[in-house]
């Protein structure tokens, strides 16, 4: 099975084959024989040839799998070859602007930023108090504030639309 | 030993509960948690002996309740409260209320907690006693045209604090003067939500000074003694990361003096239990005293691990009136401990937090590793509280191995399901400076993500696919297969034999 990982804008082919706990993954055109037994709870003992790397896999919406490994975090966006060929070649909506969504719960403490104003990237949007602290959220892009969904005092949670910039 | 109380109720939550429990239980005292709606399968009420609600989650409507609490008291016949730290830890008030309840309060008294909660109060009784403070105002600034004319006076860049502050909230460094407007109303909507009280106060902000604190355990009877200090300089958002005992840029001398100067404000307002002085020293060794926390401190551990000493254990026996039993000539330091706060945040996302459940944990073990933990796998991290998980602590015979040791603990650490703070101690315990023990309040600004690239990229991206891949075989259904029955496909996920290949 063929796979594009993405992890920090590069993008890796690996295929995967094999059964039970012998696989062969080919990565970037390397072939290595991996021994890999879940530990549980996305717990992975991985054995490549006498290395030996205990890995934990969680996974994340949008096909995001967060591994720890040694201390060490990597997210990594796994998508099935011909998924990522039909996204990527499909002309799928180029990203311009920027829909900034909650990413938790919380409560609006400010709205920076008044409809129609321009922003720059970095530009303050919106103050949102999670879990005894004030994150400040900022534009991704260059553009104008085009909808705001939300005012101060507001509750909000995670995926719902508080600006939408152009 | 006789246990200085039958029953204590711990007025917190979280691991610094757990932390109060350990300790009871040790002493032979009966323990009642208690907990909001959301904490009902918080770790401190599974370890209790007995556990009360008391409200909604929103800590204002349960853990910051002086009504509920008593109530939950006097129900279950405790005798004392611990406040922890945090919530109502340096709150005269509940002290108070503690004493009219007869309850035994397990900290200093609410005068002394009055005199040091006030931060510029207590500036000026440490200005008083000739102990050096950081130039600035001693009282709240209410209006912005005086914020203005006395960040002036002091000079950019100016630090804006809250009066009854602590842990970072209602704390904003302003460099420039087209800043202060905006930094003032945060800072005071900050400390109002924190605090119930939005004052702030402006002092001159020092640069890359160290963040030094002395811890002092006072008895009712006039004894005094500190026990060394803490290094406190890595922090994010002026909220701390890391802490170390002994720190690297404090010889015997500057802690003899430093200790001094802490035990002599805690005798000028009557101190009696455990207590912070923190400081900052700056490159020349001169230091100022900041302010006094009249609690147990989230970093006390580093304290008890360099000196042998409880101190929760210190704390009960000193609320229950005995003597310390030992003077400043008994206490030794030996070794080197470091403390890392594993908190529920995405450091990769600005230190986002990152409420949710824990699928996967597993804590680091082996000598001289402790793990001070509030949560378990399968628990949710609430989102209504702070995000500290966890602390890990070492112990080692100097700072070389000490470090070594947390470099170690760190990665065998792992937290599944949401975002933890671990992959950033690690990258702060491999830099350079921290190595070496030039460490300063501007440390993190000096951390490059970019600069480390990860060692294991290639195990991550294997393991990754691997997950998708067995993922992927759990998804498509076997293929019927008409001579065996529907039991012989219940072997382990995706290990059936129809995969596209």
């Amino acid at each position: 099975m063929k796979f594009e990982t993405q992890l920090d804008g590069a993008v890796v082919p690996v295929e995967v084959t094999g059964d039970g706990s012998r696989y062969r993954v080919t990565l970037g055109g390397n072939a290595l024989e991996v021994d890999a037994r879940p530990t549980g709870a996305g717990g992975w003992s991985l054995l490549l040839g006498r290395a030996s790397f205990a890995a934990g896999v969680s996974e994340e919406e949008g096909g995001v799998f967060v591994v720890d490994v040694d201390g060490e975090t990597y997210s990594i966006r796994v998508e099935e070859e011909t998924r990522y060929i039909i996204r990527t070649r499909g002309g799928g909506a180029a990203a311009r602007g920027q829909i900034l969504k909650a990413p938790m719960p919380g409560r609006v403490v400010m709205v920076e930023v008044t409809v129609g104003q321009a922003v720059a990237p970095g530009d303050g949007l919106v103050i949102l108090e999670a879990m005894k602290m004030e994150n400040e959220f900022k534009a991704s892009v260059a553009g104008t504030v085009k909808e705001i969904r939300v005012e101060a005092g507001q509750a909000v949670n995670p995926g719902d639309v508080l600006v939408v910039v152009e | 030993m006789t246990p200085p109380f039958s029953k204590l109720l711990i007025a917190n939550r979280g691991e610094i509960a757990v932390r109060v429990i350990r300790a009871c239980r040790e002493m032979g005292i009966a323990t009642v948690a208690v907990f909001s709606e959301a904490d009902r399968e918080a770790l401190h009420v599974l370890l209790a002996d007995e556990a009360v609600p008391i409200g909604p989650a929103p800590a204002a409507q349960s853990y910051l309740s002086t009504e509920k609490l008593i109530a939950a008291a006097r129900a279950t016949g405790a005798q004392a409260v611990h406040p922890g730290y945090g919530f109502l830890a340096e709150n005269a008030s509940f002290a108070d209320a503690c004493a009219t309840a007869g309850l035994v309060f397990i900290g200093p008294p609410p005068a002394a907690v009055r005199a040091m909660g006030d931060k510029m109060a207590a500036r000026r009784v440490a200005a008083s006693l000739g102990v050096p403070v950081v130039p600035g105002v001693s009282e709240a600034v209410t209006d912005d045209k005086d914020a203005a004319r006395i960040a002036e006076d002091v000079g950019y860049p100016v630090m804006l604090k809250a009066v009854m502050g602590g842990g970072g909230k209602g704390m904003r460094l302003v460099h420039r003067r087209e800043d202060l407007a905006g930094a003032l109303r945060t800072a005071r909507s900050e400390a109002g939500a924190a605090f119930g009280d939005a004052s702030v106060y402006i002092e001159r902000y020092l640069a890359a000074p160290r963040h030094v604190e002395i811890q002092i355990l006072a008895d009712a009877h006039g004894s005094t003694v500190h026990l060394g200090e803490r290094e406190c300089s890595i922090q994010r958002r002026h909220q701390k990361l890391i802490e170390e005992s002994p720190s690297p840029g404090v010889d015997a001398e500057l802690r003899r003096r430093m200790g001094a100067a802490a035990c002599r404000l805690a005798a000028a307002v009557g101190y009696v239990n455990a207590g912070t002085a923190e400081f900052l020293v700056d490159a020349r060794g001169s230091f100022y005293f900041l302010e006094m926390n009249a609690r147990l401190q989230v970093e006390h551990p580093v304290t008890e691990l360099v000196t042998g000493r409880d101190l929760v254990r210190e704390q009960l026996r000193i609320a229950a009136g005995e003597k310390l039993g030992y003077g400043q000539e008994d206490i030794a330091w030996s070794g080197a401990a470091i403390e890392c706060r594993i908190n529920a945040e995405d450091p990769d996302q600005g230190f986002l937090p990152s409420p949710g459940r824990i699928t996967r944990l597993s804590a680091p073990a082996g000598p001289w590793v402790r793990n001070d933990s509030g949560v378990y796998a399968g628990y949710t991290v609430p989102r209504y509280y702070d995000t500290l998980m966890a602390k890990l602590i070492v112990w080692a015979p100097d700072r070389e191995a000490a470090v070594a040791r947390m470099d170690r603990a760190l990665g065998e650490y792992q937290v599944g399901g949401i975002r933890s703070t671990i992959p950033v101690l690690r990258r702060i315990l491999r830099h350079p400076d921290f190595v070496a023990g030039r460490l300063d309040t501007q440390f993190m600004e000096r951390l490059d993500d970019a600069t480390v690239p990860g060692r294991h990229r290639t195990v991550a991206l294997i393991a990754a696919a691997l997950a998708a891949y067995e993922r992927a075989g759990r998804e498509i259904p076997p293929a019927p297969a008409p001579t065996v029955g529907p039991w012989a496909r219940l072997g382990r996920p995706g290990s059936s034999g129809s995969r596209p290949r």
